[in-house]
């Protein structure tokens, strides 16, 4: 089937308009560290599963918590009777009661974080439908699921790594990290757009299958989530070196930017989650790649150079789980591993499929 | 994962509390003499089966693929690894001892798999039956101080100790808790009970490593008992499946030319299309091989399209278009006027694009010298600067470039010869150029050595022949992993508490205070707290239900 030109040109329009919005969106977030009221990641009473005082929080609490920037428990309510009832309606009356803390909607969530993380938010959500569209049309013009090539590849995995985001952001309050993670999506959006640029066309027959759709698939979207973790990864290590920077007495504390950070115990366990999302999807996208590879080549593994990378980054992926549950790697050390899994991933694209010869040459860059 | 493992001492301090369980006797400080084979072995397998051993394996592991990356391999690229010798002769053989142009087959890479799977089954093995164990076993006894647990909720009720318990037990078995009351004598630790889900966790954990096994082992099996085969074939020929009639073959260890299926497969046709125009021409846009084939030589025949990503599936083999050519057509006569030669000569294309293909057609039978030509076909000719090269890799204007040669061919001194290459030490060279020669063309030799006559062209595939038992096993074994991988991140190992002492909080005699806590041993997706939040609403509702008055007729507690 011809390549539909005109929507293809729609689609190239709607991912310049997505960029342009993403950039507004992340300033709209580095406005929010500048100018926004003063506080602590709002995820500070949701993750911190150790502090006791979180799973004891009222309502009361919350507001505390929004409050204090510190470090420790902030609130004083942890055994206190002052605590305000928040029973039902028929409840046994003036029973002081503690009963966890249930969060209040996203939506009230956002708009207690203030103006900026509120604008911030509503662009980033224009973005992603923007960059949605522009897939889709992409891939209603070519007729087939749209990544096939680099480009296309690179533009689909950042919209995942922006959807995936935004649900993090929301469940877990992260307001603060929106200007780090939609930042490196605007770089890479951006990237793709001006050196890898590729108009709308049609594959070669090795890469006409439907296995296209669920191996690239798998891939694409365990890549966004991957690209999120790094992301976080790298403000874990910044987070890091700073507490351990204050605690040498090198550097002072209260950093602006750092204290609205969430803590490093809550960096890593978000980190931890993300990949705990997203090493099944590429468990699955590598079993669907062997599917294919057996369909098309005649062997479910061959140890092709993109199939050993991406054996490779499934291996320190593999590692960094299991370095989060051993003394002496956990923190820094596990985070470093799943940087370098990372590193293997972006090497795998951005080299091995480009310069290295194999049955996976397909980038399509010149 | 495996977050069961013990956090265990560095690998050459051997603290003594780690000392203390493996060595019999268990000294503090014990003198290192003191220890014989049997504890070293047990040192070193505690040493190999520890996380952090596995750990720096999955680094080697993932070390030790990346030169069979970057390197050519064997298996993959054998023209690479001899290209490889060629720029770097002191290089390679080092490389090659080294085992580094076979990877993934190599000694060391072997020693990497196999360790980090002794290390796997010493870690699993036991768990397992810890976990048969851990199913037959109870949950542990509600502690005392139940807010002291990372999630704990407190309330009043009306109701009395025992019916409260008696509420929450029942709302926690609804949920599938597995239940633990305290023993009927036990009435001085108060009424409590104890409540854990999740086992299914610990399980998938397990299926997932046991499954990795078991890919290892299809691997195994399709290497020692699977085969692969090449060939290449010209439209219009027929192959059966046998051994002498394949061009590569490589068995499995225990696989002979006798386990060959005897299929065979005729190609009728091949087409191959192209995009004609704007930034893709060129781009190949579809093949379809025309096939017929037969299960069995004379058997019925059956026709089929083969194209890529579309296997033929015959006899338990699998048989994939894996590439294409040109074979153009060359009729050659000698110096007494017989036609020595007519057919289709296969040529290879090289990396140079739009198929410009390389090929030599050996003449054995001329008389009375030997014949030999080396030639460049290209689809579509264009002359640039000079130089013959292919704009299109359709055949839109076929043309062969020749070199003629005479001599001895030395097919007869018992070296093997690809018939790709020529030997050209005992030929001379009869035209000084090379020939362009168009469809219907000939070449006269010079000194009436002969005439050779492009005819035409056809297109080749090359097939690949492949038998791997171990591929539905590998399979199974995939999609188990997978299931175990999200059993073991999506379901959480977790234990609820839940106590009641008698008198409300505000001074109230009547009535007790309920208090709930919970833990996740794990919890790897998240959401836990929720949970918790949940429970321990439904749990303080239910009790609410139960303290408020009934409608007449209905009996409050049946289980009191």
């Amino acid at each position: 089937m011809p390549v539909n030109v005109a929507l293809g040109h729609v689609s190239t329009d709607f991912l310049i308009a997505a960029l342009v919005i993403y950039s507004l969106s992340v300033v709209a977030f580095a406005g929010d560290f500048a100018f926004g009221r003063p506080r602590r990641a709002g995820s500070v009473a949701r993750v911190q599963a150790r502090e006791r005082a979180a799973a004891l929080a009222t309502v009361a609490t919350a507001g505390a918590a929004a409050a204090g920037p510190g470090n420790g428990p902030v609130n004083g309510t942890v055994d206190g009777p002052a605590d305000a009832a928040v029973a039902g309606p028929d409840a046994a009356p003036a029973v002081p009661d503690s009963m966890p803390e249930v969060a209040p909607p996203p939506l009230v969530a956002i708009r207690q974080a203030g103006r900026w993380v509120e604008a911030a938010m509503a662009l980033s959500v224009i973005a992603v439908a923007a960059h949605t569209v522009a897939i889709v049309t992409r891939g209603l013009a070519v007729h087939r699921a749209p990544w096939g090539n680099m480009y296309e590849f690179v533009t689909a995995l950042t919209c995942v790594a922006a959807i995936f985001f935004l649900f993090v952001m929301i469940r877990y309050r992260a307001w603060a990290l929106g200007v780090f993670v939609m930042g490196a999506v605007v770089v890479a959006l951006g990237l793709a757009e001006t050196l890898i640029y590729t108009a709308a066309g049609q594959l070669v027959p090795a890469l006409q299958s439907y296995w296209l759709s669920i191996h690239v698939t798998a891939m694409t979207l365990a890549t966004g989530i991957f690209f999120v973790a790094a992301v976080l990864g790298v403000v874990y290590l910044a987070a890091d070196r700073y507490n351990r920077r204050v605690a040498a007495g090198r550097a002072e504390p209260g950093n602006g930017i750092m204290r609205r950070l969430p803590t490093t115990e809550q960096l890593d366990r978000l980190t931890y989650r993300t990949i705990v999302f997203g090493f099944p999807v590429w468990t699955f996208g590598v079993i669907a790649g062997a599917i294919w590879a057996d369909e098309a080549w005649g062997r479910y593994w061959g140890w092709d150079p993109v199939e050993t990378w991406a054996f490779i980054t499934w291996v320190l992926y593999a590692a960094f789980l299991h370095a989060r549950a051993t003394a002496g790697f956990r923190g820094r050390r596990a985070q470093y591993i799943q940087l370098l899994g990372f590193a293997t991933l972006m090497f795998n694209i951005l080299v091995v499929q480009v310069f290295i010869t194999g049955l996976h040459s397909y980038a399509g860059v010149s | 994962m495996t977050d069961v493992r013990a956090a265990e001492a560095g690998p050459s301090g051997t603290p003594a509390a780690e000392r203390g369980q493996g060595a019999p006797g268990g000294q503090d400080r014990p003198d290192v003499s003191a220890y014989g084979l049997a504890d070293w072995l047990k040192w070193a397998w505690r040493q190999l089966t520890s996380m952090r051993i596995a750990l720096v394996l999955l680094f080697l592991l993932a070390l030790g693929s990346v030169p069979g990356s970057m390197l050519p391999q064997e298996g993959t690229n054998p023209a690479g690894v001899q290209q490889y010798y060629t720029a770097h002769p002191a290089l390679a053989p080092w490389l090659s001892r080294l085992g580094l142009f076979n990877v993934f087959g190599a000694p060391w890479f072997a020693a990497i798999y196999l360790l980090l799977f002794a290390s796997l089954v010493g870690c699993v093995v036991p768990r397992t039956f810890r976990l048969a164990g851990s199913a037959r076993t109870l949950p542990p006894r509600a502690p005392r101080h139940l807010t002291r647990l990372p999630r704990s909720a407190e309330y009043s009720t009306a109701l009395v100790p025992a019916q409260a318990v008696d509420v929450a037990a029942r709302v926690l078995a609804g949920h599938g808790f597995r239940l633990r009351r305290p023993a009927a004598d036990g009435g001085a630790d108060g009424d409590w009970v104890s409540a854990e889900k999740g086992y299914l966790r610990e399980a998938g954990n397990l299926l997932f490593h046991l499954a990795l096994l078991g890919v290892l082992v299809s691997v195994a099996l399709g290497g020692l008992f699977g085969y692969k085969a090449d060939r290449l074939l010209v439209q219009g020929d027929t192959f059966a499946d046998t051994q002498s009639a394949l061009d590569e073959f490589y068995p499995g260890r225990f696989v002979t030319a006798a386990d060959l299926g005897p299929f065979t497969v005729t190609l009728n046709q091949f087409e191959a299309s192209y995009i004609t125009s704007g930034a893709q021409r060129g781009q190949p846009s579809s093949f379809d091989a025309q096939i017929s084939y037969t299960t069995h030589p004379g058997g019925p025949a059956r026709t089929d399209n083969l194209e890529v990503n579309r296997p033929l599936s015959v006899d338990g083999a699998k048989v994939y278009l894996i590439g294409h050519g040109y074979a153009p057509v060359f009729k050659v006569t000698d110096a007494r006027g017989q036609v020595v030669y007519d057919q289709a000569t296969p040529f290879i294309s090289g990396s140079s694009g739009n198929f410009l293909s390389e090929g030599v057609v050996k003449v054995t039978d001329a008389q009375p010298e030997q014949l030999g030509f080396t030639g460049v076909f290209v689809p579509t000719a264009v002359e640039i600067n000079g130089i013959l090269q292919s704009a299109f890799p359709a055949a839109d204007n076929p043309a062969v470039s020749l070199i003629a040669y005479a001599g001895n061919l030395g097919l007869n001194n018992g070296v093997p010869q690809s018939v790709y290459q020529m030997d050209t030490a005992g030929m001379r060279q009869l035209t000084p150029q090379p020939q362009l020669l168009l469809p219907g063309q000939s070449l006269k030799l010079p000194g009436g050595q002969g005439t050779i006559t492009f005819t035409g062209y056809v297109p080749w595939v090359s097939l690949a022949i492949t038998h791997d038992p171990g591929q539905l096993p590998a399979l199974v074994c995939g999609i188990a992993a997978l299931g175990g991988l999200l059993l073991s991140f999506m379901v959480r190992r977790r234990r609820l508490f839940v106590r009641a002492r008698a008198g409300g909080k505000a001074g109230s005699p009547q009535g007790s205070t309920v208090q709930v806590g919970g833990l996740a041993r794990t919890d790897a997706s998240g959401g836990f707290e929720e949970e918790f939040a949940s429970l321990a609403a439904e749990l303080r509702a239910a009790h609410e239900r139960a303290a408020a008055p009934i409608p007449a007729g209905h009996s409050q507690h049946e289980g009191e």
